[in-house]
């Protein structure tokens, strides 16, 4: 028994003096995930700022000058181009020098002193198909809280407050980075393990432990162990990073964390693992990481949400490992889960583990003859 | 007239000096050998010879040309054959012709090089398809095209089969004209023996530039001078064998044991039928030409490949039905030394030393205890990757022997080391076995099976011949293991 | 121009006879787009919330039914809020609207009511999602209801219209940008193994000493690639267009002209990274690095890049696909803009010029000196 875990320890110290060794892949493991976590943090957002509109304004009024200038003052809105026909203004938008314009009637002035309803037009780029109904929906503010200005509800509203559990700005931040933390946790993680093999393999060192006296489990062991580590230990320097410099709240318990990360980066490692074991060149492990990597990201919710995707693809995001790992991230960091609500989430990652583990454990003792 | 003058040539890498102020001139028309050791920088002056590195100090001059700043222009002039000669392996023979053939300019004219290197059947196989013989003659091939003005050739010949070696030299003979001038490097001493002149290189120098037969008359013999120039071999008594302690306690008459061995792929047999015994404290040789059937036979002996029938025993265990407890008799010497070439000498000793079970607290004595026999000094810290190739094998084998084990496989253990560190390496495996460890070694150089006790000769999956190296001599009636191989297969071949 | 001509014939061979190029210019864009089809859906937001209605008026009832009179909102009614809270903490539902009991005896009397919404902050957009909806929910009920005569009409309408793309079609917008994804994948997956292959196998040593120049070297590996690339973008526009019925108001020849300058730009990354490293290992983690992430999250595609940090933004214009994802949505929504056109084009020549002069300049014919 203690000799099993000698030889197990002394392929782990091996595979750590390796990676830690060469200088372009200790850059590779700690500098780019950290690069791109602060890229990403600060580019990563679905506000929609920077406005840019061109307004025409037929009426040259008072009025039509006071509702103008609201999107002067608005912290949304950036710069308003001003011109005087409706050619012009389609100019604007098709160059996409504007995502949006304003046209004002010329008998704008005169309705509202009449209290005549009158209409003023927002149109959107829907090639921005995006952010056009947000913008959309600014400029709609702006216009009905000139009108409350105007025409003022005598009372008779609904006024609706917001309670934003967990978020209460609702910082993009915070639910964008969260969910990055976990990502290039995975892309380290997989690209580690899945390569481990796989150029022992193109190297010729891997008969040696073929030939020595480790088993199957032995070595995928040794191999599972220093991958874990390393983007352990990577998940909590970008966690660390991204509670201290970004001010996301970490509202859980370190512990829950420690061991949600633990489980969710083991059924990657199995994916890893799985990969590697069938592939015998380092081509076909990259190939074999995008392969999942590009499903299991797009389909995880980050983008849009698991409920918006047609019934089958639901079922088949509960084999997906990123799914629970970033409801997990952002459960344990926004929400303060408890054991119980992790523990929901852990089964299923559970059992993925045990499953690609397993199976990769499985090739590997087949092809080992 | 001298096709290349060189004079006061330096080049270094980083720390390691690989041409020491080298002054050389290689004569028009002739075939020029150049010998040496692994690290004697026989690969650096080639490329320097050709432009692919720049000196630091030194002037070369090939054809009348500047090959770094002339390069283009002697391209135009010269055919060379690099070590790992790059053949495209998705394309067929045909197709590797035709490529080099437009890359020289020269028109697609095949018919006598197809003939010559006997492939004209196999055109349209895949280059990747093809025997370790075929390849390299294939590649001589495309390097031909164009009827260069000086062939360089970079131990074209390694690792092949004698029959393919054969037909190697007499191509490039045949096929050159009296004024082509031709470099080749190589670690077969007899070979070089052949030559018009011979030049042997050590240590970025040149020790001895003139007619091989001024040295001595056969090649024999040329061998015996060859080693004296370099310095001369001590033989010694081996530390390593001393050092060794046989201590496995069940007492096995046969160590390795092969029974009916068969792999088969499909209706392919790669290896049929395979078995023999081997006694304690026995050499014993597994020869022939690549795809014959002995790598494979090999692997599945040590466990690397599972047999599709029969059963490899070692120590009397049965390796696929109990493979940990077989393997830790196992002391393995990989093909090309695989060992972590990124960590220092004494982590990969280490590593080793632990995975076989040596216990923790006696780990440190023993990898202290094999850095002295083996004399690796203060090579103790320094990167695997970056050892001379004599010392990678010293290392490979002694992560082998680590752990005492009583047998010993060895894959290919002296591909590419000079002919010093050849001789030096079987002095060390006569003496383990005279101490009772029981070796199974595979090898292309014909000359190391005189080294065995008892040989199997693998010919197209199946063992043609077995015995003592002088009984399968006297069986064909031939002086040399070379000719006795070569006229084995020829009569395997009319059968 | 024989010795090219042999050296595309090469590489062509050698990618027909490889499986792993073929089932990146083919399988990997008809997954890809399978999943931005299905998996991503940024318009309709299915989401379920929970109504707790303190009060039993029969127009609020009504309110409620409004609530819940969507094809893709569902709302669980329920007096508990523990449950509720729960079930918000465990994301099975995004929110909750709270009716207080005194919701329908406000409007009566002429004041304002009040309504609280409670959601998820951790997933914002949903949060906002689900906020927008109820206050347009509620405003609708109220100006049609019971108290509608007694609102002030208003005078300033708003009136929203959307120029190309009128009906906002998710869909639209991500396949053709998906496209973008896509391609930048398979342009620097195809190309950032190539180079180092060769140099790894022994191959590029041969090749250097016969006439081969440097530009034939890197037009031959260009071309054959390219020609793979393109044949993957035709398919993947293929699918798009003809496939998944994306409408396109634009100009195939322009669209064709213009993927093709991206794709050139792609491969020049690629070829790049396989120039300079000529190692297989390392040159695989750098173009997935800089190659998937980057392209998803900083081209424009999911983030509006005029809501990034200037310097950010400035980042994002020497990525190729943040040029091309501008282009095609303008080629497909609008079609041909030609100021559009011109800017993306010129952007994308020069990137891909310079990536070609890079990849030139490192082009060794001599070993490294190490």
């Amino acid at each position: 028994m203690i000799k099993t875990l000698q030889k197990i320890i002394a392929l782990i110290k091996k595979e750590f003096i390796i990676i830690w060794k060469d200088p372009k892949s200790r850059g590779i493991i700690i500098v780019l995930p950290l690069v791109q976590l602060i890229l990403f943090a600060h580019a990563v957002t679905m506000e929609v700022k920077n406005i840019d509109i061109v307004v025409v304004d037929q009426d040259n009024s008072l009025q039509s000058r006071e509702l103008i200038s609201k999107f002067e003052y608005s912290p949304q809105f950036r710069k308003i181009y001003k011109v005087s026909n409706i050619e012009e203004m389609q100019q604007k938008i098709d160059q996409q020098d504007v995502v949006m314009g304003l046209y004002i009637n010329n008998d704008f002035s005169t309705n509202v002193t009449s209290r005549i309803p009158t209409d003023v037009l927002i149109i959107t780029d829907g090639r921005q198909t995006n952010s056009a109904a947000i913008i959309a929906g600014y400029a709609s503010q702006i216009i009905m809280s000139y009108n409350q200005e105007i025409a003022p509800q005598n009372g008779i509203q609904i006024n609706v407050t917001t309670r934003n559990w967990y978020n209460p700005n609702l910082e993009y931040r915070w639910f964008t980075l969260t969910v990055v933390v976990a990502m290039l946790a995975v892309v380290m993680t997989i690209l580690l393990t899945a390569l481990s093999i796989a150029r022992e393999r193109e190297m010729g060192t891997f008969d040696q432990l073929i030939v020595s006296p480790l088993s199957s489990l032995d070595i995928l062991i040794g191999k599972t162990i220093p991958p874990l580590v390393i983007a352990m230990i990577l998940l909590c320097l970008m966690s660390v990073a991204v509670t201290q410099f970004f001010d996301v709240p970490f509202n859980g318990s370190v512990i829950l964390f420690l061991v949600s990360m633990l489980v969710s980066l083991l059924s990657i490692v199995g994916v890893g693992l799985f990969i590697s074991s069938i592939s015998s060149t380092q081509q076909q492990a990259v190939l074999g990481c995008i392969t999942f990597m590009m499903p299991a990201m797009l389909l995880s919710g980050f983008i849009s949400p698991v409920e918006n995707m047609p019934v089958f693809l639901q079922y088949f995001t509960y084999i997906n490992p990123m799914r629970f790992f970033m409801v997990l991230t952002r459960g344990i960091f926004l929400k303060g889960m408890n054991i119980s609500d992790v523990s929901i989430n852990l089964v299923p990652l559970v059992l993925i583990a045990t499953i690609t583990l397993s199976t990769a454990a499985w090739t590997f003792k087949r092809q080992r003859g | 007239m001298n096709t290349v003058e060189i004079s006061h040539l330096s080049k270094k890498f980083e720390n390691l000096i690989a041409i020491d102020d080298l002054s050389l001139n290689i004569e028009s028309g002739k075939i020029t050998g150049l010998i040496g050791a692994d690290a004697s920088g026989k690969t650096t002056l080639i490329r320097l010879i050709i432009g692919m590195l720049k000196a630091e100090e030194g002037k070369v001059s090939v054809l009348g040309l500047d090959p770094v700043k002339q390069k283009s222009q002697l391209n135009e002039k010269i055919g060379y054959m690099p070590q790992k000669f790059g053949l495209y392996e998705d394309l067929t023979v045909i197709e590797n012709l035709k490529l080099y053939a437009d890359l020289k300019k020269v028109p697609h004219d095949f018919e006598k090089l197809l003939q010559f290197t006997s492939l004209e059947n196999f055109q349209n196989r895949l280059a990747g398809a093809l025997s370790g013989g075929m390849k390299q003659k294939l590649g001589l091939a495309c390097v031909l095209l164009g009827s260069p003005d000086f062939l360089l050739l970079d131990e074209p010949s390694v690792g092949v089969d004698p029959i393919s070696r054969r037909d190697l030299m007499k191509m490039v003979r045949d096929l050159i004209s009296p004024a082509t001038t031709v470099l080749w490097s190589t670690a077969y001493l007899d070979e070089a023996h052949s030559f018009d002149t011979a030049v042997v290189m050590d240590k970025g120098k040149v020790i001895y530039e003139g007619r091989p037969s001024d040295l001595a008359k056969t090649s024999a013999e040329f061998e015996e001078k060859v080693i004296e120039l370099m310095g001369g071999y001590q033989k010694s008594e081996s530390r390593i064998a001393a050092n060794y302690v046989y201590s496995h306690l069940d007492e096995v008459e046969y160590p390795v044991v092969a029974e009916n061995l068969e792999k088969r792929y499909g209706n392919f047999y790669a290896v049929r039928d395979n078995s023999f015994n081997i006694k304690k404290g026995e050499i014993f040789g597994l020869l022939g030409p690549n795809g014959a059937g002995k790598s494979t036979s090999f692997k599945m002996m040590c466990g690397l490949l599972r047999p599709t029938s029969g059963t490899a025993r070692i120590m009397g265990i049965d390796i696929q039905k109990d493979p940990e407890k077989a393997r830790a008799n196992l002391g393995y010497m990989a093909q090309k030394f695989s060992l972590y070439e990124s960590i220092t000498v004494d982590q990969n000793l280490n590593f080793f030393a632990e995975i076989y079970g040596i216990p923790k607290s006696d780990v440190k004595n023993r990898v202290n205890e094999i850095l002295e026999i083996f004399d690796f000094g203060d090579l103790k810290k320094q990167r695997t990757g970056d050892l001379p190739l004599g010392f990678k094998q010293k290392l490979s084998m002694a992560c082998a022997l680590i752990h005492n084990p009583p047998i010993l496989f060895l894959d290919e253990p002296t591909s590419g080391v000079d002919v010093l560190t050849r001789r030096d390496f079987w002095n060390h495996m006569t003496s383990l076995a005279k101490k009772g460890i029981t070796i199974l070694v595979t090898t292309h150089f014909m000359d190391e099976a005189e080294y065995c006790d008892r040989i199997s000769l693998f010919y197209k999956g199946e063992t043609i011949a077995i015995g003592t190296p002088s009984e399968l001599k006297k069986q064909v009636s031939a002086k040399t293991m070379e000719n006795a191989f070569i006229k084995l297969i020829q009569e395997s071949d009319k059968k | 121009m024989k010795i090219l001509r042999a050296l595309v014939r090469k590489e062509f061979l050698q990618i027909t006879r490889d499986p792993s190029s073929i089932i990146i210019s083919f399988v990997l864009p008809l997954i890809s787009i399978l999943i931005f089809m299905y998996g991503i859906n940024m318009d309709s937001v299915r989401v379920t919330f929970g109504i707790k209605n303190d009060d039993n008026s029969a127009e609020v009832a009504q309110l409620v039914n409004s609530f819940r009179n969507s094809n893709y909102i569902d709302s669980i009614i329920s007096d508990n809020m523990n449950d509720l809270t729960q079930k918000i903490m465990r994301s099975r539902i995004k929110g909750i609207v709270l009716i207080p009991n005194d919701f329908s005896k406000k409007l009566e009397t002429g004041n304002s009511a009040d309504l609280m919404v409670i959601t998820d902050g951790s997933e914002v957009n949903t949060a906002n999602y689900l906020q927008n909806y109820v206050i347009q929910i509620s405003n609708q009920w109220l100006s049609t209801g019971k108290y509608a005569y007694s609102m002030t009409p208003s005078v300033v309408i708003p009136v929203v219209r959307a120029w190309y793309n009128q009906e906002l079609n998710g869909y639209f917008f991500v396949l053709p940008g998906s496209i973008a994804i896509t391609m930048t994948m398979i342009g620097i997956l195809l190309t950032a193994l190539v180079v180092a292959r060769e140099w790894e196998r022994g191959t590029m040593e041969a090749l250097l000493n016969t006439n081969v120049t440097k530009m034939h070297i890197v037009l031959g590996k260009y071309i054959p690639y390219f020609c793979l690339g393109m044949t993957s973008m035709i398919f993947n526009l293929i699918l798009c267009i003809g496939v998944f019925q994306v409408p396109f108001c634009g100009s195939y020849f322009v669209l064709l002209f213009v993927s093709s300058l991206f794709l050139f730009s792609s491969m020049g990354i690629g070829l790049l990274i396989s120039t300079k490293l000529k190692n297989q290992f390392l040159a695989s983690q750098i173009s997935l690095g800089i190659g998937f992430l980057p392209a998803l999250l900083l081209s424009g595609l999911v983030f509006p890049i005029n809501s990034m940090p200037k310097i950010i933004q400035h980042l994002t214009k020497i990525l190729p696909p943040r040029h091309y994802i501008t282009f095609i949505e303008s080629e497909f929504m609008a079609g041909t803009v030609w100021p559009v056109v011109f800017k993306c084009s010129a952007l994308l020549i020069i990137i891909g010029a310079l990536l070609f002069v890079a990849v030139y300049k490192n082009t060794d014919m001599r070993l490294p000196n190490d």
